[in-house]
């Protein structure tokens, strides 16, 4: 998945869409009112989160140790690690296990992962059906679409879309358009796929480094009939995701779910250890944990560090201005929102998405809600620096902040310019607003302006002193 | 070089040398420490009634009975009230083929789409709600999923209090291949964030808490 370079294109057919606008608010709105409750009704939410961010930052550190510590025991409980170095080498790994298997059809847990490695394109190239088994993503498959939000990849699509998309691809189809006959439609197609599918792929929340076992959180338990049922169970997992024992898991867990959704624990909260056992009732022959950097060892050494905190819970996207006005397909990366304008540029590249950082307001709403305290406004003010450093911000936007600077460096020319400039910008306010500005068509074409003051803060903070001698 | 020798060596010019092992655990555990900081208390001081409280607040219903012995009039009650036959799952687990199931007809099968199953949990934890169940020779897993109406029996003096008391009991013991924390019935807020049951896994999850030491 890479991010296309007109970000500011899509973002206008986002906001030209009324459907949409709907359909986000719903989702995002219930979300923020969740989390405000589930964290109001636990006290020890803020020592929790230092903790979080704690653990995170102590896995980070010692990375390379748990690596080996997680390779080393899921080894020993039976399952075949893999490293990829990236995308490419992750999705070769996949699709070597299943076409050494002979495997026909896949079924799939919603994972971030996959997506950020094209693990759906790469299966389709290799002629396996795909089947996606969380409801969401069953819905978005079925449109032919990508995420377009972490936690509900479908939350751009109203009932109603859903209800035609069921109607055209279920059979027989929904009885009826109300969400549980047509929930209870897709347990029925989808119950037939996890019973006879060759193999299952999840991601991973958790890969817990003393026990070598992989954990996957669910609120519907579609992980566990992905992953129990078929012969071959892979899980594909961001070398981020490891944390000590179980018992860091929980803390992290602790945070993860009422941020997401406002509960307190999923329903269905997994550890993996390994294939069947002896003796064992059911369970996969064989499981393979493929460990994936992408881009992670990178970000160690750089500004980004912080970012390998992420622990996936979709808050800052809940909480971002801009995400509840565009949606997450304008961002045209797998992650969207502020955790993936801070992704994307390391994903692919900051020439290609170097609108994301820029799109940001800094309202720093989105650092506010995360759980593990990433500085997320600081994180996409980095990025922008290297923008502009690295030549990529345009020419007219780089002239016109040069003349600022320039004038910016001489207080008396600065003063002189806004008592200038003022009145001037003032001809074109209409009410309190300016909605077209000659030389700032880039900010106004998005947005309106507000007027400006007659006199400048100096001037006025100036005859307020005369005035109280 | 392979992909292995590549990451690490990537991380290790990134981070520089290495703490030991013994530091770096450490290091971990003085993490967790004190637990109680920061996690939520409990729902109420004793552990049966804090689970109870957690757990009917997720949707699970629960029917408190004295003694093991008393399981099979509890589960009629439960498949009557639901409108169910008396057929229905059972976990191949000696405890439950021992009681008398007169009137009732457990099997050990299970059906794609059976209608009811009944098994025992390992553990419950009083902060969450959560039943556990590990998987083994007595306990298939798709037997927590498949069924529409989940019914777990738990027995009082299994219970703990957080989640970092089950944590501690599983790294105490061989590690199980799949280790499942249950909080609740299945559910999605996939269409438009409303709530509906029994998206995959069960619709219903019933408890039948056992007062009785096992």
């Amino acid at each position: 998945m890479s991010a296309l370079p007109d970000f500011k294109n899509r973002a206008r057919a986002a906001l030209a869409d009324p459907v949409l606008k709907v359909a986000i608010d719903r989702t995002t709105g219930n979300a923020e009112r969740k989390r405000a409750a589930a964290v109001a009704a636990f006290p020890e939410f803020e020592a929790a989160r230092a903790r979080g961010k704690a653990i995170k930052d102590h896995v980070t550190a010692h990375i390379d140790h748990y690596l080996e510590q997680f390779e080393r025991n899921a080894t020993a409980r039976g399952a075949q690690v893999h490293w990829a170095a990236d995308d490419a080498e992750a999705r070769a790994i996949v699709t070597r296990i299943c076409l050494a298997a002979d495997a026909k059809l896949v079924t799939r847990a919603k994972s971030m992962l996959g997506e950020e490695i094209g693990l759906p394109h790469a299966l389709a190239d290799a002629g396996i059906e795909r089947v996606e088994t969380d409801l969401a993503e069953h819905i978005i498959q079925l449109a032919g679409e990508a995420p377009s939000h972490i936690i509900w990849p479908a939350m751009h699509r109203t009932r109603e879309q859903v209800a035609e998309l069921f109607k055209a691809g279920h059979q027989p189809p929904p009885a009826a358009e109300d969400p549980a006959t047509m929930v209870q439609s897709a347990r029925r197609v989808l119950r037939q796929k996890f019973l006879s599918a060759d193999i299952g792929i999840s991601g991973a929340n958790f890969l817990v480094a003393d026990t070598g076992a992989t954990c996957t959180v669910t609120n519907e338990g579609n992980a566990e009939l992905t992953t129990t049922p078929p012969r071959i169970h892979i899980v594909t997992a961001g070398i981020e995701k490891l944390v000590p024992s179980t018992a860091h898991a929980f803390a992290l867990l602790r945070l993860l779910v009422r941020s997401a959704t406002g509960g307190e624990m999923t329903q269905y909260t997994t550890f993996h250890a390994g294939p069947r056992r002896p003796g064992d009732a059911d369970g996969p022959e064989e499981m393979h944990i493929v460990l994936v950097d992408n881009g992670r060892s990178r970000m160690l050494a750089n500004e980004f560090r912080e970012m390998l905190r992420c622990i996936r819970c979709g808050a800052c996207m809940n909480h971002c201005v801009v995400y509840r006005q565009i949606g997450g397909h304008a961002y045209g990366g797998t992650y969207p929102g502020p955790m993936g304008s801070v992704l994307t540029p390391v994903l692919d590249g900051l020439a290609a998405s170097r609108d994301l950082p820029n799109a940001c307001t800094m309202n720093g709403r989105c650092a506010e809600v995360c759980p593990v305290g990433i500085p997320l406004p600081t994180l996409l003010r980095a990025w922008r620096r290297r923008s502009w450093r690295e030549g990529l911000e345009p020419g007219s936007l780089r002239a016109g902040i040069g003349i600022w600077a320039q004038l910016a460096r001489r207080p008396r020319l600065y003063r002189l310019a806004t008592r200038i400039g003022l009145p001037l910008m003032r001809l074109f306010g209409k009410g309190g607003w300016i909605a077209r500005l000659p030389l700032a068509g880039g900010w106004t074409a998005h947005r309106d302006l507000p007027r400006p003051a007659a006199r400048s803060f100096m001037d006025q903070y100036r005859a307020r002193q005369k005035g109280r001698k | 070089m392979t992909a292995r020798t590549r990451i690490l060596s990537a991380i290790r010019t990134a981070l520089g040398p290495g703490k030991p092992p013994a530091q770096i655990a450490a290091e971990a555990a003085a993490l967790l420490d004190p637990a109680d900081i920061a996690r939520p208390r409990l729902a109420a001081p004793s552990l049966p009634d804090a689970f109870a409280q957690k757990a009917t607040a997720l949707g699970t219903s629960i029917d408190r009975v004295a003694s093991l012995a008393d399981v099979p009039r509890a589960m009629a009650r439960y498949l009557d009230a639901h409108g169910l036959p008396p057929r229905f799952a059972m976990q191949p687990a000696p405890d439950l083929a021992a009681l008398d199931w007169q009137g009732l007809a457990p099997h050990p099968g299970l059906a794609p789409d059976e209608p009811a199953a009944l098994g025992l949990a390992l553990h419950g934890i009083a902060e969450s709600g959560s039943l556990v169940i590990h998987s083994g020779p007595e306990n298939p897993i798709l037997m927590a999923f498949l069924p529409l109406h989940h019914v777990v029996l738990l027995r009082e003096a299994t219970l703990l209090p957080y989640l970092e008391d089950y944590a501690a009991r599983l790294s105490a013991e061989t590690v199980p291949r799949n280790a499942i924390l249950i909080t609740g019935p299945s559910g999605t807020t996939d269409i438009e964030g409303s709530y509906v049951r029994g998206a995959h896994g069960p619709g219903f999850l019933h408890v039948i808490l056992i007062a009785e030491p096992g």
